[in-house]
């Protein structure tokens, strides 16, 4: 014969178990999970590929889509991207900005994060990417404690008339365009660095 | 659980599928109880470990590894060159035994799909609901006359990294300006197609930064054509000029036997002597699949496109270089994203929830210089005929006009690839 309390456990166990699994095991997870290689578990990469858990759904979806379309320069990502659909680029997007964002982590040159910090105040960065490099509205991606690599070559394309970037992302050259090589760099280092 | 009869399961099935579920296939064992052995500790065995435990924090999963340790054959060309020591490339399991995972420091040598139980040289038995085999590869000693076991500690072959790796970097650094290093590489299908090349340009670079730019790398091919080609011939005449030379199977490449005790390697045409020669042999899986009789007719492992369960036992897994997965690379990357496949598919089966639709990839980076890298991409899905087969129009290699800012690029990239990818499978 049985025991009820065991059985009201195991019930209990069951449904709870098909509900976070429901939420664990879907499409939307496993396609995600396939960037992990590159971007770290959740996203949170640890290297100088961008950090993606935590950042904005709307813009998580609308980067692939453009890194799909070749509206932004990229190394690789057009090559990936052009493996998916929007419906994959949605679930995609879901997925990562449920993530906790964990910074990077990189402790810059002390003198370059110090120039950086400088630029960033007199350059207006602040105006769209908020007072430490983390927005205010989710229309912009947050830059405090993202890679700096990233963010270097990222500004780079932004800068460079030839390479391909999306046009929200204009004002960015526009801003960027005064700058110099150093410059840049110093500001990857201070947003790298920023909390 | 004993105490619970069949009928009361039945109504316990239905009342956790009213979630939407498609099936109870382990709810007769307990969520709890689930019992989930994965067999290898490499890029594949290891991701499965520790997304199935990711996906189903419910079951009971155990990693049997016969090392401590594991060392990375992705980036051990770079300890050849000097950029990287092979400490760098050193994992343990630690990470993965505080995330749950009971980790087992075994070898196994008996394994039973239809029972789906494992005996280990240390004489421990496991009794596992779902089994995942990831032997990785061996090697096919004597499938070139002459090179066996005891040759390769004459002619490394350096595709295990470890010790291997240092007796060709001890090689390779006691050669004198002029001498002659020889890659014999083989045909497919093979572990990490573009290594043997990248392996070329990384002793080349060893060589034209420690005085022996007259030195040679000649690559004695099995094949006419290889992985990246186009990227790898242009990045090796940047980077190197004459220093690299590769001779195709057309053109009398195939090594047919090699000699240790006179450093001489035959092929159809010729005899070459070399300062070094390593020689990277025909591969097989690793004999507990053989054993276990999960191999088909050419030695690999089939497996369903969609789950990576094998085609010879139901409820055993195959992935990495073990498996015959279509269109996908052996790489550490493809295993990668097969293991996560597979953990999805035990973990849906475990939990009972709709089996989730595959998604596989592949990236992979080749540095020819510190800051000269390259890259082929994949993305895969599963054809007409059922295998898998790359999603027409993405992925391939690296743009052939990126400027050399862009090369660099890649080569930053590839490093912080190599970091992110080892913490995803150790971390």
């Amino acid at each position: 014969m049985y025991n009820n309390k065991l059985i009201g456990a195991l019930v209990a166990g069951a449904l709870l178990g098909s509900a976070s699994a429901l939420a664990r095991v879907n499409d939307g997870a496993v396609v995600s999970n396939t960037c992990n290689g590159c971007h770290g578990t959740n996203g949170a990469s640890v290297g100088a590929a961008p950090v993606i858990g935590g950042l904005p759904e709307a813009y998580l979806a609308s980067t692939m889509a453009s890194y799909k379309d070749g509206t932004r320069f990229a190394t690789v990502m057009g090559r990936v991207a052009r493996g998916y659909d929007q419906g994959q680029f949605l679930d995609m997007a879901r997925f990562f900005a449920a993530q906790p964002w964990v910074s990077s982590n990189v402790k810059g040159d002390a003198k370059l994060v110090e120039k950086g910090k400088q630029l960033h105040a007199a350059s207006g960065c602040a105006g769209c990417h908020g007072a430490n490099g983390i927005a205010a509205v989710p229309t912009f991606p947050r830059i405090a404690g993202q890679a700096a690599d990233y963010l270097y070559f990222q500004m780079q394309d932004y800068r460079d008339p030839k390479k391909a970037i999306p046009p929200a992302a204009m004002p960015m050259r526009g801003m960027l365009s005064p700058l110099s090589d150093d410059d840049v760099r110093a500001l990857a280092a201070f947003y790298a660095s920023a909390k | 659980m004993s105490t619970i009869r069949r009928r009361d399961f039945v109504k316990l099935a239905g009342a956790a599928t009213a979630l939407g579920a498609a099936g109870f296939p382990m709810l007769s064992l307990g969520a709890a109880t689930a019992r989930v052995v994965v067999v290898g500790g490499g890029f594949a065995g290891a991701i499965a470990a520790k997304y199935t435990k990711l996906y189903a924090p419910e079951a009971e999963v155990t990693l049997i590894e016969k090392d401590k340790e594991y060392i990375s054959c992705p980036f051990s060309n770079e300890v050849l060159s000097g950029e990287r020591d092979i400490k760098s490339l050193t994992f343990n399991y630690s990470a993965l035994g505080k995330r749950g995972v009971k980790v087992v420091n075994d070898e196994v040598v008996e394994l039973d799909p239809a029972k789906k139980t494992l005996k280990t040289r240390g004489g421990k038995t496991f009794q596992a609901d779902f089994l995942v085999v990831a032997p990785g590869i061996a090697f096919q000693w004597g499938a070139i006359p002459g090179y066996d076991e005891a040759a390769s500690e004459k002619m490394p072959h350096a595709w295990k990294a470890g010790p291997q790796t240092l007796l060709l970097k001890k090689q390779i650094a006691a050669m004198k300006d002029g001498d002659v290093a020889i890659i014999a590489a083989p045909a497919n299908p093979f572990r990490c197609p573009p290594g043997p090349y990248e392996r070329a340009a990384q002793i080349a670079h060893y060589l034209k930064h420690h005085g022996k730019a007259k030195s040679k790398v000649l690559i004695l091919d099995a094949k006419d054509k290889f992985s990246k080609q186009g990227l790898f011939m242009a990045g090796w005449k940047h980077n190197y000029g004459d220093m690299i030379e590769w001779k195709s199977g057309a053109e009398g490449g195939k090594v047919e036997a090699v000699d240790p005790k006179t450093m001489t390697v035959t092929t159809e045409f010729e005899e070459y002597k070399a300062a070094v020669v390593n020689v990277i042999p025909p591969q097989k899986v690793g004999p507990i699949a053989e054993k276990a009789g999960l191999t088909d007719a050419k030695g690999w492992c089939p497996i369903e496109s969609a789950s990576f369960e094998s085609k010879k036992a139901k409820g055993v897994y195959v992935i990495g270089d073990a498996c015959v997965a279509g269109a996908m690379p052996k790489s550490a990357y493809a295993a990668n994203t097969q293991a996560k496949v597979a953990a999805a598919n035990i973990a849906a089966a475990i939990l009972g929830t709709k089996l989730p639709k595959p998604a596989y990839t592949n990236t992979c980076y080749s540095l020819i210089a510190p800051d000269y890298g390259i890259s082929v991409a994949g993305v895969y899905t599963i054809g007409a005929e059922g295998t898998i087969v790359e999603v027409q129009g993405a992925g391939g290699v690296s743009a052939a006009d990126l400027s050399i800012e862009g090369r660099k690029r890649e080569a930053v990239y590839g490093i912080s690839w190599y970091k992110n990818i080892t913490r995803d499978t150790f971390g």
